[in-house]
């Protein structure tokens, strides 16, 4: 071959290697990268060339059931600086310096930290949130200082910001829950519904190159914020406050150590009208704890150290060093103020588990009758205690309750009849009934931290029980469940037996007013039939006349319930004996067509009556006896409770005698003219007044007899009815409050004390209440 | 260096006698008529060049201007400067074409020398940014010696090869001076260091055996040995910074770089980020983002990056099919030259320029270390444009005497 073809061919060759193998090679490349990694790059390029200012978006507001405003964002303002738009060099060191000082004095904030923030040399770095107008028109100040010293426009900015505003401070604390520094839900619904409320940030952005500085020309896009959902809650903030005002009096009354709880729930929807887990928290201030409480922590020395174990064993607690002591002291101080915090965010009514005590008598009645082991002929002794192989299980009634229907095993709240209902039940069945009535699962409630239940463990098998643990779970002890379980399953047995799913939200309503969704009843399954319900209704309402339960009575609203006293088996109030208590009453109104269920729950009352009866039932009874007639459940009173009604006095002055007289008896009141006149000058008692039906009303018909007093008598210690004939004797009226239609029913005080002098006709309030009741 | 001077010696006395030659036949009377088409100038190639040249001027100042606004204060500095010396390498492309293509035969050796003392002056010259020693002169008028290298070689492998055509099969000619020549500059540019040009020389030098006509068996036995030669390096860790150069190699994606990584693979990763936002047709002309201070440099070895970016891949892939018709033309022009000097230097020129295009693209897309290698007509650079320049103006010597037309 000739070296000039060889050439030829060669060339040819090395120009197929060059175009087919190089070229083509770069072609793939490149269509790899432009058109498969395309997207991807082209994302990551944009991330690195978008300066991304965010817009914060207005959390949504928090409603009670009637539109009261529970929690509200308000406008505040976000500092942010631009440090890349410092000068270099010592300019740029001076600058910063001053506005690192000035940042600090306004804002209070470190001066350091501030210092180290304008040296980034980024765009975007947010100084402060949530600050409020004073300290907004100080940075208006600066902004105008750095402009006149520097001719510096831009480096610190104030964006828009929200602050939550909690206008009822620490009402139903619990279950609004409050907000972080970031705006993000901590606790109660603000936590579980903060996907709803918190919105979607806007953002600005705007193009940046390189250096970070903004690119010559425009690129902006602004992005809104989508402010956020509210919230229309079931809570009724007048059923709340009614609720914490009792439970505050409650809590004092008998100086109860460990909070106490309240749940009103619809029986039938499963909406929570009240839940207070008392005391809470002002939720404006979540941070700060009561001055009792701060009182208790600057009261920390030596001796709680020693009792607290925070001293080392063998070391002197007298003799060891003073700042070692104090560093101790300080640590010990720093942990009981986190406690008492974490104490007051808790929401007790969801959160603890306790020893449902007596209460849960009702749903152990309500198995037995269900399954139909119980019926018109069963009778159960009791003898004043039970001996079940070695132990030996007391009754409050030490004397014995004799034998018993199974009615009156529940209106005697004996301990014994109710071992042996349990045992009729089985503990299989017993354990069936538990799960069914909800016990072993969390309620679903739509709040965070709710806790599971304890129920018997036996060789790892959940509800495998002894014949111990059947006889004490009866009468509701040793095994724990939540205040909001135990509601729920009264509800059940109230409501014609269903599980409803409680809940605290009832609609979700987005910025525009549109609503997003509506929560709205969910009932897991029935539990007992109607027919059960309808008899356990009848059992709980005798019982709350006649029965145990009476001090929980409201007179007028058929109510049912069952008081509880359970034994923490804890000594948590440190006085050496395991001997605290949780007094609770859980009832509903009214009996013939259940509506509202309420419990009342005081952990460890120490004033020495620590009875559900005692402490509980009449709180109960308070709440309910304002809340139902709220709530507009239509009264049905019975005779004998007709005549205890109270009727507000008319405004019968400026009539004449005959005119004023026959207006005050069409109003169901007797009158005593007083005096000679023809016109009715004053009245006594004033327009307003509650007065009892049939009471008196005294009109005066001339100044002389105006004058004329009445000595107020003893009214303590009498029956209803010798308090009626004792104060239409001295011409006096009563209103009657608390247990009075009960046979064993006395009064126990007055309002005004024996021997005042009062104008005829003058209202006393004579409280009644029924002794002998030890659950 | 004894048998570069024999050679030099005697090659101008072959020179003499060639020429006398042609002139008595009256058979190789070259014919330099600007606008004899045939006789005259490659009219197709110097489309290209214009073209090329104005597709790389545009782009190159699109690519500069945020760099020149944000850094230099003026967004023309760099196109300026360009435009100054496209149109002097414009002229000096002419010029050159006009000067008879056998003189450098003559000059084959001289240049060569003035290669090595370039190479050796650099080294004592001061360092440039990075440590490395390229560049003679400063600024505007500063020139990089493996330029002269790259022209001096591939000029003198044309010279030799076709001096010696007959005998290239022998190991003696064939094989050896090319050997020489290239271990001896390649030596020099360790020294710079300067890795991707090494490279370039030794495809060059490959190249240009090969289609000499060396027998393949020596370029197989070559391959051989420098595979040995890699693995002994790679055993006795001399690679290492070569190796730390290639550190970032491959990984320009990786999210969780450390810090330093970060920043050495810095340019790499910016410059895939503007290639992928092009897509198919790109961001449009002046709407890259990515020049906006991501991509350092973006006007010079980058620059294809911010090509892709504006234009994407319909615009890249137009740009190098215009690269391939130019290397094509360049081609067809040094096969019909008269004589096998102007073959192979026409070969080996056009070769450099493919070469150059293909190992460019393939760094900006992160096949090869970032090692510095432009873009011929799109980078900008007076030097290395100049020298782009001369070399088109020699194949475009050559595509005087070339029997295109007659064919």
């Amino acid at each position: 071959m000739g070296s000039n073809q060889m050439l030829r061919r060669r060339t040819v060759w090395l120009l197929i290697v060059i175009l087919a193998v190089g070229f083509g090679a770069v072609i793939t490349r490149l269509a790899f990268l432009q058109l498969v990694q395309g997207e991807e790059l082209q994302r990551r390029a944009i991330e690195q060339q978008l300066a991304d200012t965010p817009i914060s978006a207005k959390r949504g507001t928090i409603y009670d059931t009637k539109g009261k405003i529970l929690a509200q964002s308000a406008s505040v303002w976000r500092v942010v600086m631009a440090p890349a738009y410092f000068d270099d060099g010592a300019d740029g060191d001076e600058q910063r310096a001053f506005v690192a000082s000035r940042l600090a004095e306004i804002l209070g904030l470190d001066e350091a930290e501030l210092l180290e923030d304008t040296k980034q040399n980024t765009y975007y770095v947010s100084v402060k949130r949530k600050v409020e107008s004073v300290e907004k028109e100080q940075i208006i100040e600066l902004q105008k200082e750095l402009s006149e010293k520097y001719q510096k426009s831009g480096l610190i900015s104030l964006l828009d910001d929200y602050k939550r505003y909690y206008p009822y401070s620490d009402l139903a604390s619990s279950v609004i829950g409050f907000t972080g520094s970031e705006d993000q839900g901590l606790s109660g619904v603000e936590y579980q519904y903060n996907d709803f409320l918190s919105g979607t940030p806007g953002r600005i952005i705007s193009a940046q190159n390189g250096i970070q500085t903004e690119m010559p020309f425009d690129y902006n896009q602004n992005i809104g914020a989508i402010d956020g959902s509210s919230l229309v809650l079931t809570i009724d903030e007048t059923v709340q406050s009614i609720v914490e005002k009792y439970m505050k009096q409650g809590i004092i009354d008998n100086q109860v150590l460990e909070r106490a709880v309240c749940i009103v729930m619809d029986v039938n929807t499963g909406e929570i009208l009240a839940m207070a887990s008392v005391n809470g928290v002002d939720l404006n201030d979540p941070y700060t704890i009561l001055p009792e409480q701060q009182k208790d922590i600057d009261a920390i020395d030596t001796d709680y150290l020693i009792k607290n174990k925070y001293i080392e064993e063998g070391v002197d607690p007298y003799t060891m060093d003073e700042k070692q002591k104090t560093a101790l002291i300080e640590k010990a101080k720093a942990e009981a103020e986190s406690a008492a915090l974490a104490r007051n965010w808790r929401n007790k009514a969801i959160s603890d588990t306790y020893y449902p005590g007596s209460v849960f008598k009702m749903v152990t009645l309500s198995m037995a009758l269900q399954e139909g082991v119980v019926n018109k002929e069963s009778r159960f002794g009791c003898s004043g205690a039970y001996q079940l192989y070695e132990d030996t299980i007391h009754c409050h009634n030490t004397a014995g309750h004799g034998t018993q229907t199974y009615q009156e095993c529940l209106w005697n709240s004996c301990n014994p009849g109710f071992i042996q209902i349990g045992q009729l039940v089985g503990k299989e069945k017993f354990w069936d009934y538990y799960q069914a009535f909800g016990f072993s699962d969390k309620t679903g409630i739509d709040l965070p931290g709710e806790s599971d239940d304890q129920f018997f463990i036996h060789d790892g098998v959940e509800g495998n029980m002894l014949d111990t643990d059947l006889a004490v779970a009866s009468f509701g002890q040793n095994f724990s469940i939540t205040p909001i379980q135990m509601i729920t399953a009264a509800s059940a047995v109230a409501n014609g037996g269903k599980i409803v799913t409680p809940h605290v939200v009832k609609q979700i309503v987005d910025a525009e007013g549109n609503v997003v969704k509506n929560l709205s009843t969910e009932t897991k399954r029935q539990v007992i039939s109607e027919s059960v319900s309808k008899e356990m209704c009848g059992i709980l309402e005798e019982n709350a006349l006649n029965g145990s339960g009476k001090n929980g009575y409201v007179a007028g609203y058929r109510v049912g319930g069952k008081t509880g006293t359970s034994e923490k088996k804890v000594d948590a109030n440190k006085n050496g004996i395991e001997d605290d208590y949780i007094a609770s009453f859980c009832g509903f109104a009214p009996a013939n067509n259940p509506q509202y269920a309420a419990l009342v729950f005081f952990d460890e009352p120490v004033s020495g009556n620590y009875y559900g009866s005692a402490v509980a039932a009449p709180v109960f009874a308070s709440i309910m006896s304002e809340v139902l007639p709220y709530l507009e459940v239509v009264a049905q009173y019975s005779d004998e409770e007709l005549s205890n009604i109270d009727t507000a006095a008319g405004s019968y002055t400026g009539m004449s005698v005959e005119d004023a007289t026959k207006a005050a008896e069409g109003d169901g009141f007797s009158v005593t003219v007083k005096g000679e006149g023809t016109t009715v000058l004053t009245q006594n008692p004033v327009t307003g007044t509650a007065i009892p039906t049939g009471g008196t009303i005294v009109l005066y018909t001339d100044d002389s007899s105006a004058a004329e007093k009445v000595q107020v008598p003893n009214l303590v210690g009498l029956s209803l009815a010798e308090v009626n004939d004792t104060a239409s004797y001295t011409g006096l009226n009563v209103s009657v409050t608390g247990t009075a239609t009960s046979s064993d029913s006395t009064s126990v005080a007055q309002s005004v004390p024996e021997g005042t002098e009062v104008a005829p006709g003058t209202v006393i309030t004579v409280t009644f209440s029924s002794g002998g009741i030890a659950d | 260096m004894l048998t570069i001077e024999n050679t030099s010696r005697r090659r101008v006395r072959d020179y003499e006698r060639e020429r006398h030659a042609s002139s008595k036949r009256g058979k190789r009377k070259i014919n330099f008529s600007l606008l004899n088409i045939g006789k005259g100038l490659d009219i197709p190639f110097v489309l290209l060049i214009f073209v090329l040249l104005a597709i790389g001027i545009t782009m190159m100042f699109s690519a500069s201007y945020p760099v020149a606004f944000y850094e230099i204060g003026d967004s023309y500095y760099y196109l300026k400067r360009q435009l100054i010396f496209a149109l002097i390498g414009l002229v000096v492309m002419l010029v050159v074409s006009f000067v008879d293509y056998h003189y450098y035969h003559r000059f084959a050796a001289i240049i060569l020398g003035v290669s090595y003392f370039a190479l050796m002056l650099v080294l004592v010259l001061p360092s440039q940014e990075g440590g490395v020693h390229r560049w003679i002169g400063v600024g505007m008028f500063g020139i990089q010696a493996s330029e002269i290298s790259k022209f001096a070689i591939i000029l003198f492998m044309a010279h030799w090869g076709s001096r010696y055509y007959d005998r290239m099969h022998t190991i003696k000619y064939g094989v050896l001076p090319g050997a020489a020549v290239f271990l001896s500059t390649a030596l020099l540019l360790l020294f710079e260091p300067h890795y991707s040009c090494i490279v370039i020389i030794a495809i060059l030098t490959v190249v240009m055996m090969y289609v000499s006509g060396i027998k393949i068996k020596w370029l197989a036995i070559g391959a051989a040995v420098l595979a040995v030669i890699i693995l002994l390096l790679w055993v006795t860790g001399m690679l290492t910074y070569a190796m730390e150069r290639m550190d970032g190699w491959g990984q320009a994606l990786n999210e969780d770089l450390d810090r330093d990584m970060w920043n050495s693979t810095w340019q790499t990763r910016n410059s895939l980020y503007a290639i992928g936002s092009g897509g198919l047709f790109g961001l449009g002309l002046g709407q890259s983002r990515q020049k906006y201070l991501y991509l350092p440099e973006p006007q010079n070895d980058f620059i294809f990056a911010i090509v892709c970016e504006e234009l994407g891949l319909v615009g890249a892939v137009l740009i190098l099919l215009i690269f391939a018709l130019l290397v094509w033309r360049g081609v067809i022009i040094s096969l019909r030259a008269r004589d096998r000097f102007g073959k192979l230097l026409g070969i080996g020129l056009i070769s450099h320029i493919g070469l150059q295009v293909v190992l460019n693209i393939l760094v900006i897309t992160d096949w090869l270390p970032n090692t510095g290698i432009s873009l011929p007509f799109f980078s900008y650079g007076g030097s290395s444009l100049l020298t782009l320049m001369f070399e088109m103006g020699v194949i475009l010597s050559v595509s005087r005497t070339s029997n295109i037309e007659k064919s």
